[in-house]
């Protein structure tokens, strides 16, 4: 440590962002080292390794039960050639995007309420209520939706009240849809909110000017400059929902199976690992695939514009 | 008066619709806590009277008893680790610049962005062959690894506010990088320590997926949770739910308070925000 402050101390008077490089070359780099060699090396360890080891996993065998290093394509030509997995990704594909356009449909008009209708204070409280969700027991949220739903539940009690029949509310795409918008509609309002509360507001006030009414300034002002933030909002949704395991489970009674009720189903069948981390590693190439995607819809729009300048 | 008519109506469908999404997201946390106080063996209406019988039901069970502990132990060692090198981690990214600073960065960012269902299984796939699988302390160090990149984010949100200049005044006095580090940066970063610290900690009281995985014998709250969702209905989960979502409010709240992020803190002295 000492080395390093005598060193360090004498360049100390040059201003450090004109010169990165002696800063983080030589013998000034002890301070850094020292800081980021135990975060590199424990997200390697518990991060990065495990994903590159389910891809090696992949080529692998199960012989009586156990895994053997192999390299064969077998398990992948088996998954991806699967009527189950093809039905899997089919459903799983159209549920996330289901679960995508509702989240962003419903979050975008109570974002806009929120950032633009509420005073200071409430809103800063409905951040706060809305961040807690993020953090807290979505399990159990899901459990309760379970109680709400179920056919002796609370909402049919009530419905039973009025003389409505029991309705199947539970076990079918409405309440899988209910279990994943659960999961997805507080995160999305959230970053619509920031976004929103980040708009310049003399392009609104502009346009107000220039005779706009409110829902040609939405359309004009509010949503174009929202643009990667809605990318963002449907990005996040589709990969919460793609890769949720507790809503298929709870909700549908993991009927039709989802991709990661495969997964932990492949698992648990005869420790067929090889095939479970075939489905695994192909979620998450799609999963990539749509996040660039989005990428792309969130910057191609601005720059096909400025290029028609 | 037309317009003003327009205008309230439409104000009144904004809010009603804002109503009903809050109504939508309160629901399920309410509907635990309200019967997990319920008589009845399954929650359903009417109510059957309040009971405290399955909060004296979950103390009496050594089971859950064990899980709760489990999971303090499990959060609060991800709450130090993960507020530890998320420190290191936003730090280095805020002051220094490099050749692989953005892997660097995306090591730390990405790993709750991948479903927890494939990590778990990679993780327990991984770990079990270098010998670490079913132990408390693997739970916690997969769960570092998430948690650290929300640490980083609350951290390095707090460094932006740092002035540029602070840490090289330290210098110019003579102070080691490592002496501008502790009596500069960290206390500046206090109220976002605190807030990483507890939200790492509800972030690992709340996860259970890479816990039922990796963790074997030894389970956490929410694998039990899990387990006994998974068998038959019991009176007890209403009563364990209620007890999680206080704890995890709790931490999440007390996470908030010191973070001081708000959606349009708009009259702020920087006009850049």
């Amino acid at each position: 440590m000492t080395a390093a402050s005598v060193t360090t101390r004498a360049s100390a008077s040059r201003r450090w962002f004109r010169l990165p490089r002696p800063r983080i070359a030589g013998s000034s780099g002890v301070l850094p080292s020292l800081l980021g060699i135990p975060v590199v090396l424990w997200q390697a360890v518990f991060f990065a390794a495990p994903l590159i080891f389910l891809v090696v996993v992949t080529f692998w065998q199960v012989k009586s039960f156990r895994l053997e290093p192999a390299f064969v394509v077998d398990n992948w030509t088996r998954i991806l050639f699967s009527a189950t997995f093809q039905r899997a990704l089919v459903h799983t594909f159209l549920v996330a995007g289901t679960t995508t356009v509702l989240a962003v449909a419903i979050a975008f008009p109570a974002a806009y309420t929120i950032a633009f209708r509420l005073g200071a204070r409430a809103r800063d409280l409905a951040v706060a209520f809305l961040v807690v969700p993020v953090f807290s027991s979505y399990m159990l949220r899901i459990y309760a939706w379970q109680i709400v739903l179920s056919p002796e539940g609370i909402t049919n009690a009530l419905l039973g009240g009025i003389g409505i029949g029991p309705l199947p509310l539970l076990g079918g795409a409405f309440s899988l849809q209910v279990g994943l918008l659960t999961l997805t509609l507080p995160i999305a309002v959230l970053i619509l909110v920031f976004a929103m509360a980040g708009i310049d507001r003399t392009l609104i006030e502009a346009a107000e000017n220039l005779g706009c009414r409110r829902a040609r300034v939405i359309a004009h002002v509010i949503i174009p400059s929202l643009r990667p933030a809605i990318a963002l909002t449907a990005t996040t949704s589709f990969l919460l929902a793609f890769g949720d395991y507790i809503s298929p489970l709870f909700m549908t009674g993991s009927k039709p199976p989802t991709l990661s009720i495969l997964i932990v189903d492949t698992v648990k069948s005869g420790s067929q690992w090889p095939r479970a981390s075939v489905i695994g590693v192909s979620m998450l190439v799609m999963l990539a695939l749509v996040l660039s995607l989005g990428q792309y819809l969130s910057r191609g729009r601005t720059g096909r514009k400025e290029a028609a300048r | 008066m037309n317009r003003s008519l327009a205008t309230r109506l439409s104000r009144l469908a904004q809010y009603g619709f804002l109503g009903l999404l809050f109504a939508f997201i309160a629901t399920p946390m309410l509907v635990i806590v309200v019967f997990s106080f319920d008589a009845n063996r399954f929650p359903t209406i009417p109510w059957g009277g309040f009971s405290l019988e399955w909060h004296r039901a979950i103390l009496d069970d050594p089971m859950i008893r064990d899980a709760f502990l489990n999971s303090i132990k499990v959060g609060f060692g991800t709450a130090v680790l993960s507020t530890a090198l998320g420190f290191a981690a936003a730090y280095i990214d805020f002051r220094y610049r490099f050749r692989l600073k953005l892997p660097f960065v995306l090591l730390v960012a990405v790993p709750p962005a991948v479903p927890a269902t494939i990590l778990g299984m990679a993780m327990l796939a991984f770990l079990s062959r270098i010998g670490l699988f079913g132990r408390l302390e693997t739970v916690m160090a997969c769960h570092v690894a998430i948690a650290t990149s929300f640490s980083m984010a609350i951290i390095r949100l707090r460094l932006n506010d740092l002035s540029r200049d602070l840490e090289p005044a330290a210098w110019n006095l003579g102070a080691s990088p490592a002496a501008a580090l502790v009596h500069v940066v960290l206390p500046f970063c206090k109220p976002a320590l605190i807030a990483s610290f507890f939200l790492s900690a509800a972030v690992s009281f709340d996860e259970f997926l890479i816990a039922w995985f990796v963790g074997g014998v030894h389970e956490t709250l929410p694998v039990r949770i899990l387990n006994l969702l998974q068998g038959q209905v019991n009176p007890k989960i209403n009563a364990i739910g209620a007890v999680v979502l206080v704890v995890s409010i709790a931490l999440v709240l007390i996470a908030q308070r010191f973070t001081g992020v708000r959606a349009g803190r708009r009259p702020s002295p920087d006009p850049g925000e």
